[in-house]
Order: structure tokens, then C-alpha cells, then sequence
């Protein structure tokens, strides 16, 4: 089976894969960072969200060979402690029901808010329409973008 | 060391094995609780629900399983409200399956806080009498000149103060006491003030675990090809070319089973990782005998319940005075309809199964999980004490987890497997094979008196029934009327309601506010309709029906619940009063009410829904007011929350959510063609509660019946009123 160098949230590691494999599966099973998370396979759903080179990306629609020499950023590497300014403003808003699409939409959150400090709503609406989330918080996940906007423009 | 080693998992098993009930033993008052020494103690637990560690920390340990409905929160703040505990010092844990009393995981019907409140409050009462009787043993003093006080016990002649933890030991040697006090609720300082959720954190920094998280030793991954028809058969599979993918193990078939569960007949392929099987799983090549049953529409079953409707209804349901002599002259009629729904939690269902001969592991997470291990032992020969539960995080549930179909596939291809098996149900699957909100049809009959009265209401419900499914063909139980039955808040003097079952090939089963939801939608848009007809506010109709009506109960039995107009009345006026119905609306502004009683978990809730018409048919929400009386609310921002949350979930039914059929297979297969509310349809939301000292009534379904008969009396009053959902196939779109 071929081996992938792959920089996962600043460290170095070597896995043994198909090449065809999808990096969400990747994190999951094979590096146990199971914060990103299955939703659907197919790009309609968003859980999967992972910050790659500085954007958001899609994991389950990247190969694990396409993904060679990337940085790669998921929630475990936001921050260690739940301190980055996404994070802080989610704990804040008090978003999460069940919590399982949050890691996605942080990701994608923080990737929009890392290109563009001040987005406008169109932005808002439009990046945060990939993602979906069933409980429906969207209203908390509306509150919190506004206030990690706040934080960062201090 | 050896005799004192014991651990609350021995403790129980001591108690199931000689009580025959899990916990009885442990909870009888008079006994003694957990008695360790002073030395070998670590800790103090006077019963199954708390645990307090001579630090003062205290572990709550949560029956009910979360799925995002707030239970691991709200429920050890009942325990640290009894206890006077600072909530920061409270540990929230799933209590390990096995450990409570049969009945006590079952997680459903908004029923966690209703079951668990007075329980909760005693628990929490009863370590904090036996740690105020240890402090009065130490300051030789009567317990009534104690005080408890945020983790410390305060001795109120001297103000002498002790922490809990310093008294764990000496009160785990007490006597559990038989009669507690509990406090009034007028002295509650930790319910009714906002708590963030438990797990906030680990979900927040991506550590939270769900069931699709487990990962076992050894552990395989399967994805598995279902019969596309319920009740189907396998013939023959050629596997070959599956078999040759990298990584695939084996490939398995396993046969289906028919109620309450009906998994379909499927043939398996696990591999050493989820994606092999994913691709291998698309090589296969499977003849399925489908039977005689496969020629069945949705079309088809909305033309059956179009005709049937017309007929006398299969059973009547609650008659009241005498309709007939009302009907045939000057009344109103409409007919209403909703499709079957699908559950789609984020995180589609999944299971963990590790099967050695006779001894079985499972891991995932079941909202019934009693009914599952005793179904799961029946179906596949095993022995449901030699079945060992790790219930798990849920990643939405919705009723979808009231099933456990996928649990039964999960063992029955384990049962093939020398090693644990995972497996998932990719979206296609969870959208294909679900378990459906029962498609449904109601026509809806009434009359006035010259003085504009309603005297007259006739209502008769089709619909797939769940009975049908969870029990047989011929089930009794097969009405499903709540909200349309006796519970009927508006006072009118005849009354007939009826229901008529259809059946179809497909499997249905309860999703959120189940069929509260289904029949409010008709129920209050026919009230909407009637009010119009007769030029009377929309508003002051329903009051009328409403505020002068004693409370009454819906049944006979002991287990009857009490209907109170008055509540609904209270949530309807409160929606109106912050909407500003009474102030003119802005041009093209419209707004829609809806008030009901979600009858079964004591809560009454009522929404006001304001549009703008942007043109035929075409509108924007402009603001949502959502009301909710549950009697004393726990956590505000939980159920806050709740009812966002709800408000996002029952929008996608009214605008968009529709599962259709052909030849009994399910046409949408995942989110594109089974779409949800999307984040920039979200409406701006206010939601507010009624203060009361009444029992506390469940949150998690409560604020969903009324979104979409709000919004249909919205576009109603603009001119366009809808009688099906979702409202996109009657031509509305919206910005």
C-alpha cells in the first residue's frame, strides 16, 4: 500500500493508504482525530471542514494523494484549548445542541474570518449556507460569527 | 484491600443480582449507603444518581441520553439545586447502561425532565440530609441547627462551616433517610438561572465522542447494501469483484426481520477500513426477490386518502354532541396534507458490534436501549444478559434512535465476524431506508352559529400508522390523534373525530413531536380558516374558545393527562402581545399565529409569525416570536435553545421537507434532494417563557407544532393559504 507524508495541524505524520482515500477518513480512522466528522460523503452537508493551506476545504472530497505537502488544520488544532477566537465566541453564544456539525462549521468560520476580518452578511450567508446543521442553531451560529468579529477587530 | 475494593459497578451488580431490579436494592431507604473506613474511603454515594469525592466534587451520573436536547445539564442541576452545591463543582456522566432501573435510559417523547424532576430533587436532598447529619455528629448538635450552603454545611449557632468533601466518609456510614424535604421552588437558586451545556467544551475543541467516534481493538468497518424494498429476499450475490478491493475482508449477508424493527434483507462487506468498504460495497451484484409488494406510490396513497376521507372514518376516535346536524348546510370544509419526513441526524446511525459466541459487546447510542437489548436478543439467539451496552454521545437523534434497526444489522454481521464490526449507514442510506414520519391526510369539517360560534367540528386523519409497523397489521393502536382527539383545546359543543389507517410497504416510525405536529398543522390553519370566513380576528376566535374552559382531562384511566386552555390561551396572548398584533402592520407585512398543548409532556407553546409578501406567492420571514409555558423551567438558555432549534427543524418541514416514493423505494437520496433549512433562511427568532411554579413540563418538541400553521396563517393573510406541506410544491418560494 503507498505512504502519504501529510502535516496535520503543525505535525509530520506518514500513512499507509490508498490513494483514492478521502482525508476525512484518513483523520478519522487512521489518525484518530475524530473531530471531523462524517456527514455525508458527497459535499452537501459540511461536517467534514477541515482548514487546508489557509481554506476551507471539504475532506471528504480531497484524496488522501492530493493532500501531500498541505497544511492542514482541523478543530483538534484550532487551538489546543479551545482559546482560538471561533471557539471562544461558540462557548459564548452558547451554539451546540448536539455538537456534531460545530467542528465543521468553526472551520469554516475561522477560515472566512482568517482571509476576511470584517465580512459583510452576503459573506456570512454565503460561506455559512455549506453547512448544515439539524438541531438548527444557526441563529447562536449567527451570534457567534458576530461576536468572534468583534473579538478579532479589537 | 480486597474487601473494600468496591466499586459502584460491583455495588450494582450485587444489588441486580439480588433484587432481580438493578438498583432497588441500593435505593431502599433505611439502608445504609455505600460504607467504606475513613481510610480506604474515597467517596460517598447514598444512591445511583450522585456521587461526592472527598474533594467535594461531585459526579452526577445522567440516566437519560443526550442528543443535543441539553438532558446532561439541566438534569444534574436539579440534583446540585437540592444538594446546594456550586454548580462548577458538578461533573455531568452518562450513567453506564445497566446501572439505573429498567425504563430509566428511555430518552423520548420530551419526557427526561418530567421523569427524572422529583426523582433528582430527592437524590440530590437526600446526600445533603446525611452530609448535614455527619456535620451534626461532629459538632454534637441537633441536624435542624445546620444549614447547607454551597458545598459546605454550616453549623448556624457557632457558623462553624465544613466542606462536603471533608464530611463524604462519616455521612457514607448513615443511614439513607426515608423522608426528605425538598426545597420550594421559591428558594430554587441554581434552576431557573442559565447554565452553559456540560460538554460544551470537549464538543467546542472536537474531543466529544460519539457512537460513529468508537473505535474498538481490532475493530472492522461495514457499509451494507440493503433489499431497495421492505420485506424483500436475497437470491443470489456475485461479490467477486467487491472482493478483490484492497483492504475487504469478507463479504456477508444477513436476512431481514419484520416488526417492530423490519430491517431490510442486506449483504454486508466489512473491510480493514470504512473507505474499502464504501468502494467495494458499489462492486456488488445482488438479485434481490423484491416479492409481490413493489408497485406502490406516495401518489398513489395521497389519491387512497383522497377518496377514504369521504368514507366513515376505520375508527372513531372521540365524539362529542351530535356534528351530523350541523353538517350538510352552509359549512366549511378544507382538506390537509403532509408527506412522509426523514429523521437525517448529522450524524447518520451507526453501530458497534463485537460478537463471541454467546458474549456480545455493543457500543452506539439507542434512546430505548431496554426494548433494543431484548429485541437484539430475540432477533439474533442471544442472551440479553450476556449482551453488554455502552451507550454513547448522540449526534442528533430526533425519535430516528428510537429504532434500532441499524443495532440488530450491526450484530447479525458481527455474528459472521471474529472481530468487533462497525457500521455505518452512509447518508444515501440513512435518507433510502429510514424509518418515516407517517405521510398523512385530514379532512376537516365545521360550522358557526348566526352569532358566529364555532359549534360544529369534524376532523378526520389518514395517515401510514406506526402501529402498523411496531406491532402488525391489524394493530388497534393505530390512531394517531394526539392534538386532534379528546384533547381538543377549543370549547365546541359537537365534535367528531375519527382516523382511518393506510398501509404501505414502507417502515415509519415517531419523529420529533410526532403526531402533535401532525395534526396542530391542520388543526390550527382549519381554526385560521374559520375565523376568516366569519370575519372574526383570528386572535379573539381562539380566545373565545379558549379562556373561559375549565381545565379538563383527556382520558379516563389514572394516566389521563389535564388539558388547560387557559395555558394555551396564556402562550397565544403572550406571541400576539410581543408581536404587536394589535398595532398596525407595516405594508405587505403579514403575521400568522398558532397556540397548542403538547399534550403528553405538559408544555403548551404558540408561535406569531410575521412575512413580507414580495410578490404572488413569494415571501420573507420578517421575525418569529416564539412562546413556551413548561411550568418552572430549568435552564433558560437550554430551552431557549430547544426552541430555536425546534423553530429550524419544523421551517424545514413547512418549506421544504418531503420524502416521495415510487414502487415503495424512497426517491431522495441524501441532503441535495432531501434538503434542510439552510443557515440563510434562519429567521431573526425571539423566544420567551412564561414564569410559573408549576411541575415542569418537557421542552424538546414543544416548539415545533405551531411553526408551520403560524406560517401558513401568515401567507393566508396575505391572500395564498397553503393546505399541504411543504409549501414549495403549492408554488411559494421565499427569500
Amino acid at each position: 500500500m503507498p505512504s502519504f507524508a501529510l502535516n496535520v495541524n503543525n505535525k509530520q505524520y506518514t500513512v499507509e493508504a490508498e490513494a483514492d482515500m478521502p482525508l476525512l477518513w484518513v483523520l478519522r480512522d487512521l489518525l484518530d482525530l475524530t473531530g471531523t466528522k462524517y456527514g455525508c460523503g458527497v459535499a452537501s452537508c459540511g461536517a467534514c471542514t477541515v482548514i487546508m493551506d489557509g481554506s476551507a476545504v471539504l475532506s471528504c472530497q480531497r484524496t488522501v494523494g492530493s493532500c501531500v505537502n498541505k497544511k492542514i488544520i482541523t478543530i483538534e488544532g484550532l487551538s489546543e484549548d479551545g482559546s482560538h477566537p471561533v471557539q471562544k465566541a461558540w462557548q459564548k453564544a452558547g451554539v451546540p445542541q448536539c455538537g456534531y456539525c460545530q467542528p465543521g462549521q468553526m472551520m469554516a468560520a475561522a477560515a472566512m474570518l482568517e482571509k476576511n476580518k470584517k465580512p459583510s452578511e452576503e459573506t456570512i450567508d454565503l460561506v455559512m449556507s455549506n453547512n448544515l446543521c439539524r438541531c438548527g442553531t444557526y441563529h447562536r451560529i449567527k451570534e457567534a460569527i458576530h461576536i468572534a468579529i468583534e473579538e478579532i477587530n479589537k | 484491600m480486597q474487601k473494600v475494593k468496591i466499586n459502584r459497578r460491583y455495588f450494582i451488580k450485587l444489588s441486580s443480582f439480588s433484587s432481580g431490579s438493578l438498583i432497588i436494592g441500593f435505593m431502599l431507604p433505611g439502608h445504609k449507603a455505600l460504607a467504606l473506613q475513613d481510610d480506604e474511603c474515597q467517596f460517598f454515594q447514598p444512591n445511583a444518581y450522585l456521587k461526592i469525592d472527598k474533594k467535594g466534587k461531585v459526579t452526577v451520573y445522567v440516566a437519560k441520553q443526550e442528543s443535543g436536547q441539553g438532558v446532561d445539564t439541566a438534569l444534574p442541576m436539579i440534583v446540585a439545586e437540592e444538594l446546594d452545591v456550586d454548580f462548577k463543582d458538578v461533573k455531568s456522566e452518562l450513567a453506564p447502561y445497566g446501572t439505573m432501573k429498567p425504563g430509566e435510559h428511555d430518552t423520548g417523547g420530551s419526557q427526561s425532565i418530567l421523569e427524572m424532576y422529583n426523582t433528582l430533587r430527592k437524590a440530590g436532598a437526600t446526600a445533603k440530609a446525611m452530609l448535614i447529619a455527619a456535620a451534626a455528629k461532629v459538632w454534637n448538635i441537633a441536624p435542624t441547627s445546620c444549614a447547607a450552603d454551597m458545598g459546605e454545611v454550616v453549623n448556624t449557632i457557632t457558623n462553624q462551616r465544613i466542606k462536603y468533601g471533608e464530611l463524604v466518609c462519616k455521612a457514607a456510614t448513615l443511614p439513607v433517610p426515608k423522608e426528605v424535604n425538598l426545597k420550594s421552588p421559591r428558594d430554587f437558586k441554581l434552576i431557573g438561572k442559565s447554565e452553559k451545556r456540560s460538554n460544551l467544551k470537549d464538543i467546542l475543541t472536537g474531543k466529544a465522542k460519539y457512537g460513529i467516534d468508537i473505535k474498538v481493538d481490532g475493530m472492522l468497518y461495514a457499509v451494507s447494501e440493503r433489499c431497495p424494498v421492505l420485506n424483500g429476499k436475497l437470491i443470489s450475490v456475485d461479490d467477486a469483484a467487491a472482493k478483490r478491493v484492497p483492504g475487504v475482508i469478507k463479504v456477508v449477508s444477513y436476512t431481514g426481520t419484520e416488526a417492530p424493527m423490519h430491517v431490510r434483507a442486506g449483504v454486508a462487506v466489512i473491510a480493514t477500513n470504512i473507505w474499502a468498504a464504501i468502494k467495494a460495497r458499489k462492486l456488488l451484484n445482488i438479485t434481490w426477490d423484491e416479492g409481490k409488494q413493489n408497485g406502490e406510490s406516495t401518489e398513489e396513497l395521497f389519491k387512497t386518502f383522497a377518496v377514504k376521507a369521504n368514507e366513515r372514518p376505520q375508527f372513531e376516535v372521540y365524539t362529542k354532541g351530535d356534528v351530523k346536524k350541523f353538517i350538510g348546510k352552509n359549512e366549511i370544509m378544507a382538506t390537509y396534507s403532509e408527506p412522509f419526513l426523514a429523521h437525517a441526524t448529522l450524524e447518520p446511525v451507526n453501530f458497534v458490534a463485537a460478537v463471541n459466541g454467546e458474549k456480545c459487546e455493543l457500543w452506539g447510542g439507542l434512546q430505548l436501549p431496554d426494548w433494543a437489548v431484548n429485541t437484539i436478543a430475540k432477533e439474533c439467539g442471544l442472551k440479553k444478559e450476556n449482551i453488554k451496552l455502552n451507550l454513547t454521545l448522540m449526534g442528533g437523534a430526533f425519535g430516528r434512535r428510537l429504532h434500532f434497526d441499524f443495532a440488530i444489522e450491526a450484530v447479525k454481521i458481527a455474528q459472521q465476524m471474529d472481530k468487533p464490526v462497525k457500521l455505518l449507514w452512509e447518508r444515501t442510506d440513512d435518507i433510502r431506508y429510514g424509518i418515516y414520519r407517517p405521510a398523512n391526510y385530514h379532512k376537516l369539517t365545521a360550522n358557526t352559529d348566526e352569532k358566529g360560534n364555532l359549534i360544529a367540528w369534524q376532523h378526520h386523519v389518514l395517515g401510514t400508522p406506526i402501529a402498523y409497523m411496531t406491532d402488525n397489521p391489524e394493530s388497534k393502536n393505530a390512531p394517531e390523534m394526539d392534538g386532534a382527539d379528546r384533547g381538543f383545546c377549543y370549547d365546541v359543543s359537537n365534535i367528531y373525530t375519527g382516523y382511518t389507517g393506510v398501509n404501505m410497504n414502507i417502515n415509519r416510525g415517531w419523529l420529533r413531536s410526532v403526531d402533535i405536529c401532525v395534526n396542530t398543522f391542520p388543526v390550527e390553519s382549519f381554526i385560521d380558516e374559520i375565523a376568516a370566513k366569519i370575519k372574526k380576528d383570528p386572535l379573539e376566535f381562539r380566545l373565545s374558545m379558549l379562556e373561559n374552559r375549565p381545565d379538563f382531562k383527556t382520558g379516563d384511566g389514572p394516566g389521563a393527562h389535564v388539558q388547560s386552555p387557559k395555558r394555551i390561551a396564556g402562550v397565544l396572548k403572550m406571541v400576539a402581545d410581543k408581536i404587536g398584533w394589535k398595532e398596525p402592520r407595516k405594508p405587505n407585512h403579514f403575521i400568522g399565529l398558532a397556540t397548542h398543548s403538547f399534550i403528553f409532556a405538559n408544555s403548551y407553546a404558540a408561535h406569531a409569525i410575521e412575512i413580507e409578501l414580495l410578490g404572488p406567492k413569494k415571501f420573507r420571514i420578517t421575525r418569529v416570536v416564539g412562546a413556551i409555558d413548561c411550568g418552572v423551567v430549568i435552564n433558560p438558555d437550554g430551552l431557549k435553545n430547544q426552541m430555536e432549534g425546534g423553530l429550524a427543524f419544523a421551517l424545514t418541514q413547512a418549506l421544504k421537507g418531503e420524502i416521495t416514493i415510487t414502487n415503495n423505494r424512497v426517491v431522495q437520496d441524501g441532503f441535495f434532494s432531501y434538503e434542510l433549512l439552510n443557515y440563510n433562511e434562519m429567521p431573526p427568532v425571539e423566544i420567551y417563557a412564561v414564569e410559573s411554579n408549576e411541575e415542569p413540563g418537557g421542552v424538546g418538541e414543544v416548539g415545533l407544532p405551531t411553526v408551520a400553521p403560524a406560517l401558513c396563517n401568515a401567507l393566508a393573510a396575505a391572500g395564498y393559504r397553503p393546505y399541504s406541506l411543504p409549501i414549495r410544491n403549492e408554488g411559494f418560494s421565499w427569500v
